[in-house]
């Protein structure tokens, strides 16, 4: 089968950016994303908002449009909803369709799958009701749909942002209960007059903080026990802000506690990993260029590190150039002449990464579960306690422990408690994550059922890939 | 309480969820179809049979999972509603899991 020069998994500001990079140096390309959209979660129907007024959402937001719009005008190869679930290094790409099953084959493959949220197991985080901020802002963007009176927990930039956005719409909000630490603020401190050269996006963060208190919203700081109440669906949140116990009542509590990346992907094809220490989070090792331990396989934006939709853009072009070369289709000085201004924008933009991730560092308190009957494994139900237990009995690692509890066996593979169970063991044996390690994970990596496999088709590239 | 802030000109489809019939928008994702219909529960849990609903809305928890036309374990967020699609709420469990076609 004709296969594709360059797969790319993933249409955020990464991904679109490499696939246009790649289709204006003539490449032949294929897009793959589970959206009926391209965009990602920053830019997510960006292009074509359900919203009577979009502006609302910013203009990081609406600027979106444009860079869909050139990314929709260039020749590629662009599949909306699908769903993949097996990369194979072999260059072999399987997804699900519409309840049919496809394949494609490529030379190059570049995996932008960008971050997720950092779960945050509370007690009652798993009632229904109980939400991500994101979650919050995808059914926003995509599909209009709010949550009156729902109370905000948490921590991070992404969490003030769409609390500001409900408040733009005229949407209700009960509470805003910011939980970082006060001593992240002295952390932090030190690393200001550096960050201070990327001053324009330290002012929208303060912004953001400024317009939320002159709403009027409750805005409580410093929040910690914090503990979804309800029985079988969320009635509120409780915690203790300034000494005092506080009940918020509220059947929407949306949580968030950081985004880290999506790394499902990257795992189960077994990639070089390593332990980020100031994102407390596991990413793919990479060069500047995206390039992993398996040299045709390259990962770029918030999927390989959490960089931000700026950084997603320039690592996407980055990963872009340097495929680009590998194809022949660029010399090795036209490389370094075209990757020159990106290298040097993201070397710029670090001083201000390094100030917002110790000021929203995550606070172990809410990293890790505290109380013994806290589920860690959503799908498998697994407490706290269960696993601990499963800990004395002598499983020491992630994968001895998922053998003898089924945590992270479930249908989300792992992709919640993954980062959890690591952390708790790193905890019970005093020894660093890099020594207990992560789950190994493998394809496929959705549930698939056998009528769906048997619907099978395969996708050759147009004719006119560089062989 | 779920609403939609939606501009009012797309169009309309028609799906039924657990047999009723529901007006949804062509392109609206399932949960959000579910949602604003009152329908905010979509699986149960694998060993407490207890009610779980949309986490994340993007696809990384799994909680949505829903029957989409007969097929299991279709993710509700991720999932766009067509005309006549039949949802039902997964009550799959550990007990019942055996006898599904779930890989
Ligand atoms: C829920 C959420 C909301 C966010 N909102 C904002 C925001 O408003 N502002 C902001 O500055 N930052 C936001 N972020 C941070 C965001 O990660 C970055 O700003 C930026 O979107 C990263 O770009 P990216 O291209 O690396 O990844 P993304 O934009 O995340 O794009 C990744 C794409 O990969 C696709 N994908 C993943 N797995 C698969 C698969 N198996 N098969 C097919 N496709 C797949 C996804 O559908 C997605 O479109 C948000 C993050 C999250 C998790
Ligand atoms: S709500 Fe998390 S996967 Fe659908």
């Amino acid at each position: 089968m004709q296969a594709f020069d360059c797969a790319i998994i993933g249409a955020g500001p990464a991904g679109m950016s490499a696939a246009i990079t790649l289709a204006k140096s003539g490449a032949c390309v294929a897009v793959l994303d589970q959206a009926s959209r391209a965009g990602g979660q920053i830019y997510r129907a960006s292009a074509d908002s359900p919203l009577p007024d979009a502006h609302v959402l910013g203009a990081d937001y609406t600027d979106g449009a444009t860079l869909i719009a050139e990314f929709e005008r260039v020749d590629i190869t662009h599949i909306t909803q699908a769903d993949v679930w097996h990369i194979g290094d072999d260059g072999r790409i399987l997804f699900s369709h519409f309840g049919d099953t496809r394949e494609l084959h490529c030379r190059e493959m570049l995996l932008c799958p960008g971050a997720m949220e950092r779960p945050m197991p509370i007690p009652g985080w798993t009632l229904p009701g109980v939400m991500t901020a994101g979650a919050a802002q995808v059914m926003l963007k995509s599909d209009a749909m709010v949550a009156k009176g729902a109370v905000f927990a948490g921590s991070g930039p992404l969490l003030y942002l769409i609390v500001a956005q409900y408040l733009r719409l005229g949407v209700p909000v009960a509470a805003m209960v910011d939980t970082t630490p006060r001593q992240n603020y002295l952390a932090a401190a030190p690393l200001l007059p550096r960050a201070m050269r990327n001053l324009p996006m330290l002012k929208k963060g303060l912004d953001l903080l400024r317009e939320i208190r002159a709403s009027g919203v409750p805005v409580y700081r410093g929040a910690t026990d914090l503990q979804v109440l309800g029985d079988t669906r969320a009635q509120g949140l409780r915690f203790t802000s300034a000494s005092r116990s506080h009940d918020i009542a509220a059947d929407t509590v949306f949580l968030h506690h950081g985004v880290q990346p999506n790394l499902n992907m990257t795992r189960a094809m077994d990639l070089t990993h390593r332990w980020n220490a100031d994102q407390l989070c596991w990413q793919v090792d990479t060069d500047a260029f995206g390039q992993s331990s398996v040299p045709h396989v390259a990962v770029a934006g918030d999927g390989a590190g959490i960089i931000g939709a700026d950084g997603a853009r320039m690592a996407g072009r980055l990963a872009a150039l340097n495929i680009l070369h590998r194809l022949d289709l660029l010399p090795q000085e036209g490389l370094d002449r075209a990757a020159a201004p990106d290298l040097a924008a993201l070397a710029a933009m670090s001083p201000f990464r390094a100030f917002i991730d110790r000021l929203y560092r995550p606070s172990d308190a809410l990293r890790l579960p505290r109380d013994p009957d806290t589920l860690v494994c959503r799908c498998e139900e697994q407490t706290l306690a269960q696993l601990r237990t499963g800990f004395e009995q002598g499983a020491r690692d992630p994968n001895a422990l998922k053998m003898l509890t089924r945590c992270g066996m479930g249908p989300c593979q792992g992709r919640q408690c993954g980062h959890i169970v690591a952390g708790l063991l790193s905890d019970w044996r005093n020894e660093p994550p890099e020594t207990v390690g992560y789950y190994r994970l493998r394809s496929p990596q959705r549930l698939l059922t056998l009528d769906e496999l048997s619907r099978f088709h395969a996708i050759p590239a147009p004719t006119e890939a560089t062989e | 309480m779920f609403q939609s802030l939606r501009k009012p000109e797309r169009d309309r489809v028609t799906i039924t969820v657990n047999g009723h019939p529901i007006e949804a928008i062509a392109g609206q994702s399932v949960w959000s179809a579910m949602a604003l219909n009152g329908q905010t529960i979509t699986r149960r849990a694998a060993l407490s049979g207890e009610d779980r609903s949309a986490y994340c809305a993007m696809g990384v928890c799994f909680e949505c999972l829903v029957e989409i036309d007969g097929l299991p374990n279709q993710q509700a967020c991720l999932r766009r509603v067509t005309e006549g699609m039949a949802v039902t709420t997964q009550e799959i469990t550990e007990t019942t899991e055996a006898t599904n076609a779930g890989l």
